[in-house]
């Protein structure tokens, strides 16, 4: 088993780099650099996918995370302004994404609410919601710039700068994976997922793992939102998560709600993320193909992987139903 | 108690159940029940008497409105499974609580693990590998332990279950209508177990609604009748008259009519004939595998089998919800292979599916709006001077008609569908197929779920629908609902048309067996 995995995972990193390599003779672009704007890029996408991956497996379901990456984000610039410290504005995102993933759990659990609805509710209050902030806090409808104090610094190993989050999402996949396959707690998740009548039968609380998994998933979430402003970008604009929560969903479903395979995905996600800025200034494809569509290139990606990966996928049986005894 | 003449004190009593669900349903009306250790009890009662509802609040699954439960004297009180999985009570619900897609061993950790100190502990899959090994030794049971459950027979995934309430260390045990999908020698095996379990010591509760197997295995039987314990007896002195009349009441009980047929309904072409037909199921594995079947008018042909062998994917594509892979059906001589179910409805086919709520009624919407499904868009419900608009005091006329001749009890036109009872939601459905005017039935388990009075309204119509000269197919997982009904008889096992024969002929016994997939000599 665990020989397989490195085996797979070495046969992905020279598939990578055959792409990089590939992509330096074409583009000429750097590999090093390439690699770091993929990782940041993957980042909020990994953190978002594995917790969402652990939610769907226990048959929940959370389509607003691209609203928790907003609203979080936000919040998690504020507290790193007001506390005057990086690493307290990304927990308390965190903590905002846990409390919204808390919230609608119970009213979908308690009050037999729709979460496909909710999470769309939540993602199109988001959009009004992020201006809003921007302008009440700081005054900007457009654009804000926190102080350079309360960003993230790059960890620097030997040249390669890599955040200390892109480490603790990658951590935090294979611990969801290693729950989720190994321990009870993963047991009864899937089974609540797949069959919650039997964890009620077999003596087990549904309810409450379908409150444990919105939680986490949504802390998750809000730690990548409050990523994006506090590390990647350095910025909040009005729309800058630009349907990365979508895509995060992408990722989870294109990996058969697996953690691990959804870091995967972010990872591929993330290239196109990182690679379209770079294929978009080249000489001649400049001149040729109008940016616009170059920048699409995430999004065509995403499409084009889902469409492939999504055949087959067996989704939980009580994906999205709420749980009672009659 | 005095009548159960000098044995020990009851194990668990319980004392003035009441139970009444949030919708006002008044499922228990305050019952007494006494379980002894080392006995199999029958709970015996028609659908919706009360049984499972008061097994259910035993095993914790649901709390009671009022009323109390003592376990040797001591009054206990269950606010979950869990309460009552710790107290050795543990229920098999009727389909099962197993996770389809884990293995045996994977559920049985399940309830091995419990509380939240085993949280994040690994999965001791090697403990429970040795108890489980154990265990099945010393039952002399055999579970395979490592296949997903959902690849199992239900025969073995009713041992696992009950070797998943075994392993929690159950000693009294809930079996919850066990019999009902298996096929009559797995019963037998399920019998002699339980006996074996009972002389063990432990309690079992065999809920069911038939009166054979009451008598085959229990010792003491308790017949409930409308939420309320209709009588007690030692099976010894129980005969199935006596059973039957406690069970329905002073109702009168049905009598099985068997008219000879003396209708030639071989004679002519077949109003509906199937050749060939293989269907696959959702998962898209064949589970029609080549089915032949002839349909006469004037004769009601049954398709026995258990449950889960083909009936309803065969059902579901003669009448045009499921596509056919192979193989051709044609009704009155037009071929409806893979046409639209309006197509097929037009061309004189009618439905009545098992799953009514589902496929029969939109149960939120109003009575006279259902009786309208189907047919709008036949010109005699749409508005004279606007073509194409429904005219809804025809509708309601038409929907009055039907109500006053099909005797529903429905409070007004205006209420939904779900206010209705299932008997009479079964009604208003077959009350609207047939005023479609249709020469073949396709009938689906039609009397499953109902009371004994519209089960017997039910049988009348189809037998009344077969006299006028249509023809029905009834497929029914009740092999007294076959024989009573059907002039022939097709036995369905594992996609495949067993043999076909006529009610001279057919045995019960070779029904049976041929359900179990043997073939009758």
């Amino acid at each position: 088993m665990m020989i397989r995995g490195i085996v797979r995972i070495s046969i992905y990193v020279a598939i990578l780099s055959a792409i990089l390599i590939l992509l330096q003779e074409l583009l000429g672009t750097d590999p090093k650099a390439l690699i770091q704007t993929t990782l940041l890029a993957m980042t909020p996408l990994a953190l978002a996918a594995a917790g969402e991956a652990l939610n769907q497996r226990a048959g929940m379901v959370n389509i607003g995370i691209e609203g928790i990456f907003a609203i979080s984000a936000i919040a998690g610039v504020y507290m790193a302004e007001v506390l005057g410290n990086g690493y307290l504005g990304l927990l308390f995102g965190g903590l905002v994404g846990a409390l919204i993933g808390f919230i609608m759990a119970v009213v979908s659990i308690y009050g037999k609410a729709d979460q496909i609805i909710m999470g769309m509710g939540l993602n199109i209050a988001a959009m009004g919601i992020t201006p809003f902030l921007l302008r009440a806090i700081w005054g900007f409808p457009g654009l804000h710039l926190p102080p350079k104090e309360v960003l993230i610094q790059r960890l620097d190993i030997y040249g390669f700068q890599i955040s200390i989050v892109t480490i603790a999402a990658i951590v935090i996949a294979i611990a969801l994976h290693i729950i989720l396959h190994k321990t009870y707690l993963g047991l009864w998740i899937k089974a609540a997922g797949e069959a919650p009548e039997a964890l009620d039968a077999a003596g087990h609380n549904v309810n409450m793992i379908r409150m444990i998994t919105p939680t986490i998933g949504g802390f998750l979430a809000g730690l990548g939102g409050a990523f994006m402003p506090l590390d990647f970008f350095g910025s909040i604009t009005k729309e800058f998560t630009a349907g990365r929560g979508f895509i995060a969903l992408a990722c989870v479903i294109s990996s058969n709600l697996e953690p691990m395979g959804s870091l995967g995905f972010a990872l591929i996600f993330g290239l196109a993320d990182a690679l379209a800025p770079v294929i978009a200034i080249t000489p001649g494809v400049k001149e040729s193909v109008p940016y616009q569509f170059i920048l699409a290139l995430p999004y065509i990606v995403t499409l084009a992987v889902v469409a492939i990966a999504v055949k087959g996928r067996k989704l939980p049986r009580a994906l999205g139903i709420p749980y009672s005894r009659e | 108690m005095d009548d159960s003449g000098g044995r020990d004190r009851p194990y668990i009593s319980m004392r003035g159940i009441v139970k009444i669900y949030p919708d006002g349903t008044l499922a228990l009306r305050g019952v007494d029940l006494d379980i002894y250790r080392g006995e199999i009890l029958g709970l015996l009662g028609e659908n919706g008497a009360g049984k499972t509802t008061l097994m259910k609040i035993l095993s914790g699954f649901l709390r009671p409105t009022r009323g109390l439960i003592y376990i040797d004297g001591k009054e206990v009180r269950f606010r979950d499974p869990s309460d009552a999985i710790n107290r050795g009570i543990y229920m098999v619900h009727q389909h099962f609580s197993l996770v389809p897609s884990f293995t045996v061993l994977e559920n049985l950790c399940l309830v091995h693990g419990r509380g939240f100190l085993t949280t994040l502990k690994g999965l001791d899959l090697d403990i429970v590998r040795e108890k489980a090994k154990k265990l099945l030794s010393v039952l002399g049971l055999d579970v395979p332990l490592d296949i997903p459950v959902e690849n199992l027979p239900v025969g073995v995934r009713q041992r696992a279950e009950i070797l998943k309430a075994l392993f929690i260390g159950a000693n009294v045990l809930i079996l919850d209508e066990p019999t009902s999908l298996l096929t009559p020698y797995e019963a037998k095996e399920l019998f002699r177990f339980i006996k074996e379990l009972a002389q063990k010591g432990a309690a079992v509760i065999f809920i069911t609604h038939r009166i054979r197997e009451v008598i085959e295995v229990t010792d003491r039987v308790v017949v409930l009748r409308r939420g309320l314990v209709a009588g007690e007896m030692i099976t010894r002195s129980a005969t199935p008259e006596k059973l039957s009349e406690l069970m329905v009441g002073g109702e009168a009980i049905v009598r099985r009519e068997i008219a000879t047929s003396e209708r030639n309904i071989l004679a002519g072409k077949p109003i509906l004939s199937v050749r060939g037909l293989v269907v696959l199921d959702d998962l898209g594995r064949p589970v029609v595998k080549g089915v032949d079947l002839d349909l006469f008018q004037g004769e009601i042909l049954g398709i026995a089998g258990v449950e889960g062998n083909g009936q309803s994917e065969l059902v579901e594509a003669i009448t045009g919800l499921r596509s056919v892979l192979k193989g051709s059906v044609i009704l009155n001589g037009v071929d409806i292979t893979n046409k639209t179910p309006s197509y097929i409805y037009k061309h004189g086919l009618i439905h009545i599916p098992s799953d009514r709520d589902r496929l029969a009624l939109a149960l939120d919407m109003k009575i006279y709006e259902n009786v309208l499904i189907g047919l709008q868009r036949n010109p005699a419900y749409h508005h004279n001077i606007i073509p194409r608009i429904i005219n809804w005091d025809t509708v309601k006329k038409a929907a009055r008609e039907l109500i006053k001749r099909f005797s529903i009890t429905a409070e007004s036109l205006d209420a939904k569908a779900r206010a209705l009872s299932g008997g009479n939601r079964q009604r208003l459905v077959i009350a609207r197929e047939l005023s479609k005017g249709a020469k073949v039935v396709i009938a689906s388990n039609p009397t499953r779920g109902l009371d004994i009075a519209s089960t017997s309204y039910v049988r009348t119509i189809l037998r009344e629908l077969r006299d006028r000269g249509a023809g029905v197919l009834l497929v029914s997982s009740d092999l007294d609902e076959i024989l009573e009904l059907s002039d022939r008889i097709a036995v369905i096992y594992d996609g495949k048309i067993l043999g076909i024969l006529s009610r001279e002929e057919a045995k019960r016994v070779d029904i049976g067996l041929m359900m179990g997939g043997v073939q009758a000599s």
